[in-house]
């Protein structure tokens, strides 16, 4: 049969956001495939070079919409690693809070996407709603919904508000019983299983050596989580178990997903009930000195890194962002080749596509 | 916790090394035995916090000691490749990550104002080629041995590579 290349976006309901995945299929075999991205480059990297470190908190919460949290933490780590800073016990203890907060909110994003577009509309319900639990929470502690522009260098924007602690173990409680409810709605649905089952294998060894992360490594059977394995902030003083799973298919990422979500439910917990008393900001310099700094954390979608260049004034002179997902879509056709053109909704809805970072 | 910044210096000349502790630390382990390899080529080792290791490479050895860092001590993860233009000299900085000896190795190469060309390492990482491609298309980098080297972020008649520091948008 003729070969065709078909373009797949960038408006299509399976992209999620703006970019073009070209298939070329031999009747309904997808036997080559080529992502495209960069509709939405913005060039926050050359943004960055002509603000002052402070003015660059908001920009990095606008590399993803789904988890802004976890990137302007990830930027304040990577400065307070160039100025050499300490950050105060509490204020590493908010951070953790509500980026796991943020990871279950991103990951109830994920799966109500994902449950809409394997033709579950019950669960995509479901989880937007439950996703605003966790939503208002944030929203008490920093003020905003989506951006929250919350970390600073040295420390968190504010104090957790009054009753934090209570609502923050209330949210953990409901989800635990919620999670419950999704597993057996989705693990018990047949439509899901079967187009999940075998679908899109990224073997173990093409996982690592394509540079994916996240779930969809720990999805391929390699126990490597950045919490747990080089740690950050005050990780190492909590107890969980990295979720992986050795199937390597579209199940295998969305198990790992739901484990982290549990995962995560735990942390918070442990984060609520064991915050210190304390200050939780110190002011940091104007100026950062010369030299580099990175940061490296586990972001809801993967390895997130950044690498920033100080030159002695207030201004980074580079400021460099890794984005998981722009390594892990330049994957997909490892994953893509040899399905069918129905099964691209499912690996590519899999990989928890998030166009914001990857063209950033 | 090692110092920041602390250097390290090279193997003792004419030693057979006796079987030490220090071996069971993998930074030291990966140090000695980077040194052994290239002698010449990669300096100026530091130790930044736990786990993450500093050093130079000159840019003619960098593809094989990028094979060898791979094949020979299990660095199966290439992070981030990120192109950073100063007033003298292009600088390309590498972190690569082992998943078995938890460590995370920052390698830095030069390559003049002239000839901003350096070896592509996509062929021993996949997950090397896409970025190669993005620091050539906001950079200008020239990566040789690429598969593919095209603009990958911006159009493909685009002029300018805006990372530069002479780019005004």
């Amino acid at each position: 049969m003729a070969e065709m290349w078909i373009n797949m976006g960038p408006q299509h309901p399976m992209t999620h956001g703006l970019w073009n995945l070209r298939i070329k299929v031999d009747g309904e075999t997808i036997t080559d495939a080529e992502p495209e991205v960069g509709y939405l480059h913005r060039g926050i990297e050359k943004l960055c070079e002509d603000r002052t470190y402070t003015q660059i908190i908001p920009i990095t919460d606008r590399l993803c919409y789904g988890s802004s949290l976890t990137w302007s933490h990830l930027y304040c780590l990577t400065v307070e690693d160039l100025m050499g800073i300490e950050v105060p016990k509490r204020a590493e203890y908010i951070r953790v809070a509500a980026i796991e907060m943020q990871r279950i909110a991103s990951h109830l994003m994920w799966l109500a996407a994902y449950g809409a577009d394997l033709g579950l509309m019950a669960g995509f319900i479901y989880c937007m709603r439950d996703r605003e639990v966790f939503i208002d929470i944030l929203q008490a502690l920093t003020g905003s919904r989506i951006t929250y522009n919350f970390p600073r260098i040295g420390g968190v924007a504010h104090d957790v508000p009054s009753n934090f602690d209570r609502d923050a173990l209330r949210a953990c409680t409901y989800m635990e019983r919620r999670l419950k409810e999704y597993e057996e709605m989705f693990d018990r649905s047949k439509v899901f299983m079967m187009r999940n089952e075998d679908v899109g294998v990224l073997r173990r060894t093409d996982a690592m050596n394509l540079g994916v992360t996240g779930p969809p490594l720990r999805g391929s059977g390699v126990r490597y989580d950045l919490r747990k394995d080089m740690p950050y902030s005050v990780y190492p003083e909590f107890e969980f178990e990295p979720a992986t799973h050795p199937d390597c298919d579209c199940y295998a990422r969305y198990r790992v997903r739901m484990d982290e979500m549990w995962q995560s439910c735990r942390i918070i917990r442990q984060a609520v009930q064991k915050m210190p008393k304390g200050k939780w900001r110190i002011l940091a310099p104007r100026n950062a000195p010369e030299g580099t700094g990175v940061g490296r954390v586990e972001d809801p979608r993967g390895e997130g890194v950044m690498y920033v260049v100080g030159d002695g004034t207030d201004k980074p002179y580079r400021l460099k962002i890794r984005s998981p997902i722009f390594v892990t879509v330049s994957a997909a056709p490892k994953m893509l080749i040899g399905y069918k053109v129905a099964d691209v909704v499912a690996i590519m809805g899999s990989l928890d596509m998030c166009i914001g970072e990857t063209d950033r | 916790m090692a110092e920041r910044g602390k250097g390290i210096s090279g193997p003792a000349e004419g030693l057979e090394r006796a079987p030490s502790t220090v071996d069971e630390d993998p930074i030291e382990r990966i140090i000695r035995s980077l040194l052994d390899s290239f002698p010449s080529a990669i300096a100026d080792f530091q130790k930044l916090r736990k786990g993450v290791l500093r050093a130079r490479i000159e840019r003619r050895d960098l593809f094989k000691a990028c094979k060898y860092l791979r094949d020979g001590l299990g660095f199966e993860h290439i992070s981030m490749i990120s192109a950073i233009e100063y007033e003298d000299r292009f600088e390309l900085v590498y972190h690569i990550a082992s998943y078995q000896h938890r460590v995370f190795l920052e390698l830095i190469t030069t390559a003049p104002k002239d000839d901003p060309s350096v070896d592509s390492v996509s062929s021993i990482w996949g997950g090397a080629n896409w970025q190669e491609r993005e620091s050539y298309d906001l950079m200008g980098i020239k990566f040789n041995n690429h598969p593919k080297l095209e603009r990958i972020l911006l159009p493909s008649d685009y002029l300018y590579h805006p990372l530069r520091k002479d780019f005004r948008g």
